[in-house]
């Protein structure tokens, strides 16, 4: 059986410069990412750190790579009891020029055989990943009602 | 059976209705499908049939046609040696949220490590999101990306 892992490509009208830091600013995740800000110092073997609006943790990892503006790796595993004892896998992203597009690959991988967060981060990346594309091209990120989620089915 | 498929997510801030034209409206693809029209009368049954100035393009049956919910259509590869391959299935789904609309295009049926799944992987990508940039910002990406990402995977 091979190991789960999640693949996910898209192109964006953008700068590898304004997507870097679309994907490392706390203040600018939080308008994309479901409310999440995302904190660290960003140098290898770092904390990396989401975090909610209240100010409580939901996912922690560390800083596994750090090329600005190509290549980014952190580990993390959210911290809820369902999840917080599964190995934390490994999200990299590539941001790749393409004329005045990016293309931005995001792997995630490393998780344990029929690991849940596997299957909550599989639903959970196009979400966030279609509302950074449209906060990039419009100005705007997109109202995805959690629900859409469907995380619990 | 080959377990072969490549699915894909979206949400796009637009309505069903729009996404199912932009779907099927020959006029509308050719701007974001990078120069490809598609023409069918999409009833369950008739043709499909996707064409293109200069390169070679897919067609098929459709096989489900439930607007502005789902569909589905038989794909036969553009090219000679795709057409070897089996014929696989696309399928869309679009799901209303709010002011949202959740797309999953799910491509089934393929040959297990076969030209059609590697070339469908790297284009739908491409595809969707030119599909979400024009709903959103009435621009599709530029054209020749398909052309340059496709010379840049051969030189790779």
């Amino acid at each position: 059986m091979p190991k789960p892992e999640f693949i996910y490509v898209t192109y964006i009208e953008t700068t590898p410069e304004k997507l870097w830091h679309a994907l490392t600013d706390g203040n600018f995740t939080e308008r994309y990412w479901f409310g999440a800000r995302l904190r660290s110092d960003w140098k290898v073997g770092s904390s990396f750190e989401m975090v909610r609006s209240d100010g409580t943790v939901s996912d922690a990892g560390e800083v596994v790579e750090c090329d600005p503006p190509r290549r980014l790796a952190y580990t993390f595993v959210n911290q809820s009891d369902r999840f917080r004892n599964e190995f934390p896998a490994l999200a990299t992203f590539i941001l790749e020029p393409y004329g005045k597009l990016v293309k931005l690959t995001l792997t995630h991988e490393g998780f344990a055989e029929g690991s849940k967060f596997f299957e909550g981060i599989s639903k959970g990346w196009p979400a966030i990943l279609s509302s950074l594309k449209s906060i990039l091209e419009t100005g705007q990120p997109l109202e995805i009602p959690y629900a859409a989620l469907k995380l619990d089915s | 059976m080959s377990k072969t498929e490549f699915v894909y997510t979206t949400y796009i801030e637009t309505s069903a209705e729009k996404l199912w034209h932009a779907l099927t409206d020959g006029d509308f693809t050719e701007r974001y499908w990078f120069g490809h029209r598609v023409a069918s009368d999409w009833k369950v049954g008739s043709p499909f049939r996707f064409t293109h100035p200069e390169r070679p393009s897919p067609e098929g049956k459709v096989l489900i046609s439930d607007p502005p919910k789902k569909l589905a259509y038989s794909w036969n590869g553009c090219s000679d040696d795709l057409k070897q391959e089996r014929t696989s299935r696309v399928t869309f789904d679009l799901e209303p949220r709010g002011n949202i609309v959740k797309l999953t295009v799910t491509h089934d049926n393929l040959d297990e490590g076969g030209k059609t799944f590697l070339g469908i992987s790297e284009g739908w990508p491409m595809v969707i999101a030119s599909l979400k940039s024009i709903l959103e910002t009435g621009r599709p990406l530029p054209a020749d990306l398909a052309t340059n990402a496709a010379r840049e995977q051969t030189h790779a």
